[in-house]
């Protein structure tokens, strides 16, 4: 009897799980022997967290204000994933849609009850509406849309921050380069965590159930594993990318609205936290699955809250930007990875 | 005449740090490899050349130390990319994450401190005095010559005039024939890819010790990704992808131009030129000129890994 690794063309599904339980336990290894390198303690910055983390309700709701956008800007990557296209713009249409929301509560007078769907509508519209040149150059022309989308997060940070500090400046004045408070607030759910959580679940489930149950997702499911197939097998594939990516920008638009009108209140540069980058790895976590997308906004949740905690001991956004990219790193490695079986073979008989 | 001398030599010096990062990029991709680190890898690079400076008030160490980072971050990348042949794009993108993130970590201490030294630059005797271009063209730090001429030639001589430029090309285009014709397939594409990235670096150092120079978080901005774009654009050519370059410089330089000049439109609109043209000039040419498609194609094997035993 010999043995041998062989490589096969799929993953098992359970290894693919292990190999994102390793790539996270490694990363936060690492992560830790670096911070063991500069003097702190590990172990006790550990305890930190998840005393402040789980320990009240308050840390908890921290991580349910964080987990929200994070939900949508993965949905929205695992949704363009489903046919095959690389959303890497969902900051850019984060801004978009909370620019959009803004505008529309800002300048159309009415009671919230009104207003609110109407921002909830701009929102998915303006996110819709900025990755609209990048869908249809790819439809049409076949250009990358990996670049375009990131490229336009630029452009959408640029801007934001334009009107923010320019034509849409606080007139009260005491904000600098904010907006003012927007005259219209998502209401509370549960503590400071806003409606727009469950509202990104239900979204959620609604579009993991379209992409499961109906003909619409079971043809994009197939144009997105082999578009040459479903182009023979007569399925629109170009109508489909081009609806499937326009889903994408909207619903990472709507994070942008939930954010502006549930959480900040004002538009500001940087409103978006680096969520549109997130939402990338939390769709890989997810592994394209629409309902996986909770679970992976749960986790990423809770180590961008860490790195707020710990902020006080010189930790900061780009640390947890540094350790998520870590993640992501051995995540690819290990899916890799996951391919490979050993398997054990008889020796052919003389 | 003075802004047009002043154009000139702006976008030369803004465009060097695109042409240096293309040009690694360019190595990548025509052997196949798709390297979206890009981004993270000028960041790292341009934290390590304000760190180096700071510690020894050398520019030329301080470069050689952001193309040594590049280069051993580079091997990572090749040696999971190459060999343990992970996706291309998913390590792309956490490249990119952990060198942006971690440079902003450890460039905490470096933030807004102007670099105590830089590549100054050289006006050359005469020539820089010639009317309008002679400063542009040569009152520029010693890299800009590094950027724009040798290297795209060598390379250029390299890709396309040489047996093991054919090599090259050939296992970006079909690698298993490579493999059969005896080319090395896995080990010229770790090199490669690895040399790519510490031009990366390179770039990185170039935009804090030449171009800006001093270091702040975000100060790289999409400059890796818009390198990414411009290889595209010039049709993985060395030449072509100093020349977009080029373009771009004078591009990012029209943007300051206008701030200098207070020119009735706000500093964020013109700064989202370059990114804007980027878009325009990857979608433009192959909508208008459905020939192109063909010429400028990618390497038919970009971003596959290369396995011999699967078929």
């Amino acid at each position: 009897m010999s043995v041998r690794v062989q490589r096969f063309p799929s993953a098992p599904p359970s290894a693919a799980l292990a190999a994102r339980v390793v790539a996270i336990v490694l990363a936060l290894l690492v992560a830790g022997i670096i911070l063991a390198g500069t003097g702190a303690s590990p172990l006790k910055l550990a305890g930190q967290v998840i005393k402040a983390t789980f320990g009240s309700s308050f840390g908890l709701e921290d991580v349910g204000l964080l987990v929200t956008p994070l939900i949508l800007t993965g949905l929205s990557v695992a949704v363009a994933q489903r046919i095959g296209a690389w959303n890497i713009g969902g900051e850019g249409q984060f801004y978009a849609g909370a620019f959009a929301a803004t505008g529309v509560a800002l300048f159309i007078p009415g009671p919230s009850i009104v207003m609110l769907p109407l921002m909830f509508v701009a929102g998915a519209i303006g996110g819709a509406l900025w990755i609209l040149i990048p869908t249809l150059a790819r439809a049409y022309a076949d250009v990358n849309e990996l670049i375009t989308t990131l490229l336009l997060n630029f452009v959408a940070t640029l801007l934001v921050y334009w009107v923010a500090t320019g034509p849409w400046l606080d007139p009260g004045g005491q904000a600098l380069a904010t907006t003012a408070r927007l005259p219209h607030d998502i209401p509370e759910f549960w503590g400071i965590v806003h409606w727009g959580f469950p509202l990104a679940v239900v979204i959620t489930i609604l579009v993991a159930a379209v992409l499961a149950f109906t003909r619409w997702g079971y043809e994009v499911r197939i144009a997105g594993s082999n578009p040459q197939a479903a182009k023979y097998a007569g399925m629109p594939f170009r109508r489909h990318l081009i609806l499937v990516m326009l889903l994408s920008g909207a619903i990472a638009g709507i994070a942008g609205m939930f954010e502006v009108a549930g959480t900040v209140h004002r538009l500001q540069g940087g409103i978006s936290n680096n969520f549109g980058y997130l939402g990338i790895m939390v769709a890989v976590l997810a592994r394209g699955s629409a309902l996986g997308v909770l679970a992976g906004a749960a986790l990423m949740g809770i180590i961008l809250n860490s790195g707020i905690i710990l902020q006080t001991q010189g930790l900061n956004v780009s640390t947890v930007l540094a350790i998520t990219g870590l993640i992501l790193f051995f995540t690819a490695i290990g899916d890799e990875l996951a391919h490979y079986r050993i398997i054990r073979t008889e020796p052919a008989k003389a | 005449m003075d802004l047009i001398a002043g154009l000139i030599q702006t976008s030369i010096l803004a465009g060097g740090v695109l042409a240096l990062a293309a040009l690694g990029e360019v190595l990548a991709e025509r052997v196949g490899v798709v390297n979206l680190g890009a981004e993270g890898l000028m960041a790292l690079g341009a934290i390590t050349g304000i760190a180096t400076v700071v510690a020894i008030p050398n520019p030329a160490l301080g470069f050689l130390c952001a193309l040594l980072v590049g280069l051993m971050v580079g091997c990572v990348f090749a040696f999971v990319t190459v060999y343990i042949r992970a996706n291309q794009v998913l390590c792309g993108l956490a490249l990119t994450l952990m060198g942006t993130g971690f440079a902003a970590t450890i460039g905490k201490a470096y933030s807004g401190m102007p670099a105590p030294a830089t590549f100054a630059p050289i006006a050359i005797p005469y020539l820089s005095e010639i009317p309008v271009i002679g400063r542009g063209l040569f009152t520029q730090n010693i890299l800009v010559y590094l950027i724009y001429i040798v290297l795209p030639i060598a390379l250029h001589y390299l890709m396309f005039r040489t047996r093991h430029g054919l090599n090259m090309r050939a296992l970006g285009e079909n690698p298993a024939a490579a493999d059969a014709a005896g080319i090395p397939v896995q080990k010229i594409r770790f090199w490669y890819v690895a040399a790519g990235s510490a031009l990366a670096g390179g770039a990185g150092a170039y935009l804090t010790l030449a171009f800006v120079p001093s270091w702040s978080e975000g100060v790289v901005a999409g400059r890796g990704w818009i390198a990414v774009s411009l290889v595209i654009f010039a049709g993985y050519r060395p030449l072509n992808a100093v020349g977009a370059a080029l373009l771009f410089g004078l591009i990012t330089s029209l943007g300051f131009v206008g701030q200098a000049r207070n020119w009735p439109i706000a500093a964020p609109i013109l700064s989202m030129l370059p990114y804007l043209g980027t878009i325009a000039f990857i979608i433009v040419p192959v909508v208008a000129w459905q020939r192109m498609r063909r010429i400028m194609a990618a390497p038919a094997a970009l971003g596959e890994p290369y396995y011999r035993d699967v078929r």
